[in-house]
């Protein structure tokens, strides 16, 4: 006897039917029960919990893609870091204008900066989920010590099972990562310190979705 | 008690630091839960379900298994079985051999704990890099985890900024626990990429899609498991889920118990070695699903155990662990889910103080996250150890005479207006600094002085009041 065959035959008989119908019985219990963290409006619970103080990243609004590299050049200006930028090598991000900044497609093992696009965004819990590909390398996601990472607003979906959806449509990535703020580790006491091996800080371009109004003006008073 | 518990626990209580070095995390983490807890409604409904889920792969643990076989198969994956520790071990070893590894990274797993990989690797003359910040710790102090999720726990700062200024080759200032972490970031770095093998393991092994899935904060099993040409991951055939929206509804559950958080930092499915054309990841990908015990539990009436997510919640809050810390209990878990585990794994002679060492409060069973009813099943370890013949004579002697006693209640009554004065004569301004026969007691702490009447004289003379 194999170990394997031994393993099995010290299981229950499988029953003769295939658990489905009860596998998916379970799984429509979950809409009632799940966590209130997602209001009408997907982009402002992902952004409230993305900068809130538990996740504790930041974000900068953009109303088009091509202003893109301008947002990248004034973060790096913000956080006095240089012009290299490890940027993903797909053509959405390669051909817009980095003029001032020096793109390299790959990843050094102390990179100082990446730019990646994520795939999409759970509003539930404000992750970011990238997929690995020829265009997606995973430590692009986790040598950086900041990450800024490009995400449409209208790639936000509200919870983590409309993610496990999207996934069961399509084959499965050798990594799908989800990324929920900037690596963090609590083992020295207890006490939280940001950056313990991958991105100390996170910040996420946001393009599109419906802008936030400008802040009223105070009424002229007569 | 046997004696090595005894030594264990008395090194524990009497260790200057410790109470206060568990505190300060389990402390933290006891708040943290709360919030996380109280932020939403139906959680009692989503421990139902998290339990239910479980169930339900126990239920059809064979199915699953097979399931989760075919799809790793065919998304490339390389599936080896092992009935026992030292199978799996081997198995470890021998793939690590294969690839010519001279150096592995390793992300912090349970089950790696439990089977024993860390020696085995040493023994097999095979470099071990601990990557998880604590388990680096627990690596250069030459020492053992004392806690699930914090297998530090039981180091403060001042010791770690001891051993990282002897052990590090940069350790820069650490006058900070920023500056420790920064240190530890320089010395692993380089490690990551040039380790030939990663290894992690799972917290839940998907079986529609064949993919396993690592929770981390750090980053490091992405880091463990991306730059080597082999990733191997070892999980126990209970971290089963149906399919990745299953895993979500458990994941919700598990990091809220754990830290309080949401979801973890890094949450990552690992499914099969890379692809032809992706710009990284392993070439060889193989997963070690591993029984040790498992399958004899379904039999012998531990499969509620089956469903324990490893959140560590109920050590957080057991006021045994509290006081004794992780490794008085001498296994490779330690409190309420540790008392159950550990007599499956080392067998009950070894491990028969752990069923012992519990006060039935029954916090960790109000705390878990998928209702395992932690205090039922220790008790059922102490009617074995009955059974067994395991019993201390004393114990059994005293149990024999208070059952004489409280059959009896004339008896009894007055067993209890003789002692109480004489208990009473012991102490001072409310408080016994020390009893005969109760050493055990009055060694670590003081015992309350009794009251001046027994419970029951107490009633009856307030009934004689009110009439």
């Amino acid at each position: 006897m194999t170990a394997r065959d031994d393993i099995f035959a010290a299981l229950p008989r499988a029953a003769g039917t295939a658990p489905h119908a009860e596998a998916a019985a379970l799984l429509a219990r979950v809409p009632a029960l799940r966590p209130a963290r997602v209001g009408p409006d997907q982009v402002a619970s992902f952004l409230e919990r993305l900068t809130g103080p538990v996740i504790a990243a930041t974000a900068t609004r953009l109303a088009t893609r091509a202003e893109i590299p301008a947002a990248v050049r004034a973060y790096l200006a913000a956080n006095t870091l240089g012009p290299q930028i490890a940027l993903q090598p797909t053509q959405a991000l390669q051909t817009l204008d980095w003029s001032g900044l020096t793109p390299h497609p790959t990843i050094a093992v102390d990179e100082p900066v990446s730019v990646c696009e994520a795939d999409y965004a759970v509003a539930e819990t404000a992750s970011l989920v990238f997929r690995s590909s020829p265009h997606m390398p995973t430590l692009f996601a986790f040598l950086p010590l900041h990450h800024i990472v490009v995400l449409e607003a209208a790639r936000i979906v509200p919870w983590l099972e409309d993610a496990a959806a999207l996934e069961a449509a399509r084959p499965a990535p050798r990594n799908l990562n989800f990324v929920t703020g900037a690596s963090g580790t609590t083992d020295i006491e207890g006490t939280l310190v940001r950056g313990a091996h991958g991105p100390a800080h996170l910040h996420v371009l946001l393009i599109g979705g419906q802008m936030p109004a400008p802040a009223p003006q105070p009424a002229n008073v007569p | 008690m046997t004696a090595a518990f005894t030594a264990r626990v008395s090194a524990a209580l009497t260790d200057p630091t410790l109470k206060t070095a568990i505190e300060r995390t389990t402390g933290n983490a006891r708040a943290k839960r709360a919030a996380a807890v109280a932020a939403w409604p139906s959680f009692e409904a989503a421990r139902d379900l998290g339990r239910d889920i479980k169930d339900h792969v126990t239920q059809n643990l064979a199915f699953y298994l097979a399931a989760f076989e075919r799809n790793a198969l065919a998304s490339g994956a390389q599936i080896h079985w092992a009935r026992t520790a030292d199978e799996a071990c081997d198995i470890v070893v021998r793939l690590c051999r294969q690839a010519g590894a001279t150096s592995v990274t390793r992300a912090k797993s349970m089950l790696g704990e439990e089977i024993g990989l860390p020696h085995a690797l040493e023994a097999a003359g095979i470099a071990r890099v601990e990557t998880d910040l604590a388990e680096h710790i627990v690596q250069l102090a030459g020492d053992r985890p004392s806690h699930i999720v914090w297998p530090a726990l039981h180091k403060t700062r001042e010791q770690v900024r001891e051993m990282f200024a002897c052990l590090h080759h940069e350790p820069g200032g650490l006058d900070s626990v920023e500056a420790m972490v920064a240190s530890a970031r320089r010395e692993l770095r380089q490690k990551f990429m040039r380790a030939d093998v990663g290894i992690s393991g799972a917290n839940f092994l998907v079986a529609d899609t064949g993919a396993i899935c690592t929770v981390t904060n750090e980053g490091n099993a992405e880091l463990t498991t991306t730059p080597p040409r082999v990733h191997i991951v070892t999980a126990g055939i209970e971290k089963l889920v149906p399919s990745t929206a299953h895993a979500m509804s458990l994941l919700r559950l598990l990091v809220r118990s754990a830290t309080g958080a949401e979801l973890t930092q890094y949450t990552t499915f690992h499914c099969g070695p890379k692809r032809a054309d992706d710009a990284d990841g392993p070439r060889e990908f193989h997963i070690v699903l591993v029984d040790n015990g498992r399958t004899r539990m379904l039999t012998e009436g531990l499969e509620d155990m089956l469903r324990c997510l490893r959140c560590g919640a109920c050590l957080n809050h057991c006021v045994v662990y509290r006081q004794i810390g992780g490794h008085a209990y001498g296994g490779t878990y330690p409190g309420p889910m540790g008392a159950v585990l550990t007599p499956v794994l080392d067998g009950l002679p070894t491990a028969q103080d752990l069923p012992r060492a519990c006060t039935l409060n029954g916090l960790c069973a109000e705390v878990c996250p998928v209702k395992i009813p932690l205090p039922t099943l220790i008790k059922g370890w102490r009617n074995k150890s009955w059974r067994l013949g395991l019993e201390p004579r004393a114990v059994t002697l005293a149990l024999r005479l208070w059952r004489f006693a409280a059959t009896r209640p004339a008896l009894y009554r007055l067993g209890t207006r003789l002692a109480l004065p004489v208990l009473r004569l012991f102490a001072r301004s409310g408080w016994a600094r020390a009893l005969p026969f109760a050493s055990g007691w009055t060694g670590q702490r003081d015992f309350p002085a009794p009251a001046r009447q027994s419970f029951l004289d107490q009633i009856k003379e307030r009934r004689h009041d009110r009439a």
